[in-house]
């Protein structure tokens, strides 16, 4: 169950952002459903309402443009049918040297990844903060916790999310504003295809499940803890990245791209 | 390494200005760049009547797609630069909760989208000509989170994270990439974004000469992560070590007691 009413999911069209969706809406949260892709938010909608009986929304937004930030921004602050959680999860990788990259591709990343977060974040604050109740998701990733060479923008991208929602969750402290990151590693869902990241030679041992770690985001927020990090094997590596030397903090997720297979 | 002609954003004050010194003072040519094209003229006479070298003076918005582009059509132009400062950088001082949507944008314009665009750009260029140095001014607030300073710490995470993937991306190049992680530095930075730093005791103040000589070396001896100063070096790493839980509540301990008047 869930002390919430409404959870807006960015992102909702695939992978965690699904998950997080599907584990709101068995919880018995309505939930509003935004991304580009509106054949696949009906898709989904239709099986929520049909499997747990909640109120699913459709919202056809893109996240990169200013016009759909603002028209989110709104449904964020609209009083009928108030939303009082934003799930921050929409985000896209980049897999190319910075050197060798193409500028428009990497600004697109950045507007997703930390320009929308931003706003999306600042005005769930605001709102929810008036409010006296509500909760904030933000989906950061392990690389926040290490630089990732070859990803670079991305990584830098979820250390911004990472810091940002920590700092967040002190400024509402005893507001009745929830806030939490999660930062999953591994996760099987299409950003790997997309971003034409080649993973076929990360270990199994490595790989979380989208609904693992979903509910782990969401009972994350339910207990408002800061940081959620699901995975004991990940766990156990954001604790020794803190002890590791820089330059080799650096180097670890090259090293585990080629583990195995070379 | 040699280095022969230096570009720098936000030189028209603080860190920015100190670095342009120091190279002017090691014989490098500067590019200048902020908005105020005086104060740029100004520093470009002074350097250029001191030290011999030549001083250029490029006026640019790094927040305004003109501004930007006329910067970076710059460093991948004649005569060459060798080197990028990527210095200009803002934040804004409250709770993110009733802040001001644009504000927030505006830094993370310059601090994210500016310095990604121009370490790119950079980055493309030097690789190509196999030489070449990037200094990204970051923070000490890259290494953990600030209440009251959320957004502005976020972007120096995300400065110092990309950076350190740069530097190993471009290992080997040529191509130097350094980190500059400067703690409570004398400028008037502070004063624009009307910080309070009266609870900020006196000997965690730092120089902006100090801190510029610091970058300036760094980025010659190609380390990934400077932070000047022994009292901010402990700082930094005290932070990576200890749990999430304690460097947050430090953090907001000094924010709120520089709140107070």
């Amino acid at each position: 169950m869930s002390k919430y009413r409404r959870a807006l999911v960015t992102g909702a069209s695939s992978g965690i952002g699904t998950e997080i969706a599907r584990e709101y809406a068995k919880r018995g949260v309505d939930v509003v459903l935004v991304a580009r892709r509106e054949d696949r938010l009906k898709v989904l909608a239709d099986e929520l309402v049909d499997e747990f009986g909640v109120d699913a929304e459709v919202f056809v937004a893109d996240l990169t443009t200013e016009e759909g930030r603002l028209m989110t921004e709104q449904r964020l602050v609209a009083e009928q049918k108030p939303v009082d959680v934003l799930v921050n999860n929409a985000g896209m990788v980049v897999d190319e040297e910075l050197a060798d990259s193409d500028p428009e591709v990497r600004i697109l990343e950045v507007e997703l990844n930390v320009v929308a977060v931003t706003r999306l974040a600042t005005c769930a604050a605001s709102t929810f903060k008036a409010r006296g109740r509500g909760g904030i998701l933000n989906v950061s990733s392990v690389t926040a916790f290490w630089p990732v060479p070859g990803n670079a923008t991305y990584a830098a991208g979820k250390a911004y999310v990472l810091s940002l929602s920590e700092s967040m969750h002190v400024e509402l402290d005893g507001t009745g504003v929830a806030v939490t990151a999660v930062c999953p590693g591994f996760t099987r869902t299409e950003i790997f295809d997309r971003g034409g990241v080649d993973v076929s030679n990360v270990p199994s041992p490595m790989w979380l499940d989208a609904h693992d770690v979903a509910r782990a985001a969401v009972d994350g927020l339910e207990s408002n803890d800061a940081v959620v990090t699901p995975g004991s094997l990940w766990q156990a590596m954001r604790m020794a990245s803190r002890l590791t030397p820089p330059p080799l903090a650096r180097r670890m997720t090259p090293a585990i791209k080629r583990l195995s297979g070379q | 390494m040699q280095l022969q002609r230096a570009l720098v954003t936000g030189a028209s004050s603080g860190i920015g200005r100190a670095i342009a010194v120091e190279f002017a003072t090691r014989g490098i040519d500067v590019v200048l760049v902020a908005r105020d094209e005086a104060r740029l003229k100004e520093l470009g006479d002074e350097l250029a009547a001191r030290h011999g070298i030549d001083a250029e003076v490029l006026a640019a918005d790094l927040t305004l797609p003109d501004g930007l582009g006329r910067v970076e059509q710059r460093i991948a132009d004649l005569p060459v630069v060798d080197c990028v400062v990527n210095n200009a950088g803002w934040g804004p001082y409250g709770n993110l909760a009733g802040s001001d949507a644009a504000t927030e944008a505006d830094c993370v314009q310059l601090n994210v989208t500016a310095l990604t665009r121009l370490s790119q750009v950079a980055a493309q260029t030097f690789n190509v000509r196999r030489h070449g140095a990037i200094l990204n001014v970051s923070s000490l607030s890259a290494f953990q989170p600030f209440p009251g300073h959320a957004t502005y710490a976020a972007t120096k995470a995300f400065v110092n994270s990309l950076t350190e993937s740069l530097h190993e991306e471009l290992l080997g190049t040529g191509v130097h990439v350094t980190a500059l992680c400067p703690g409570y530095t004398r400028t008037e930075f502070h004063a624009r974004a009307d910080w309070d730093t009266g609870g900020v005791p006196a000997a965690a103040w730092g120089r902006a000469d100090d801190v510029a000589r610091a970058g300036v070396d760094g980025v010659l001896a190609n380390r990934a992560i400077v932070i000047p100063g022994a009292a901010n070096r402990v700082l930094g790493n005290l932070s990576r070590v200890l749990p999430s839980t304690v460097s947050r509540k430090v953090t907001k301990l000094l924010a709120t007691r520089g709140d107070r008047h």
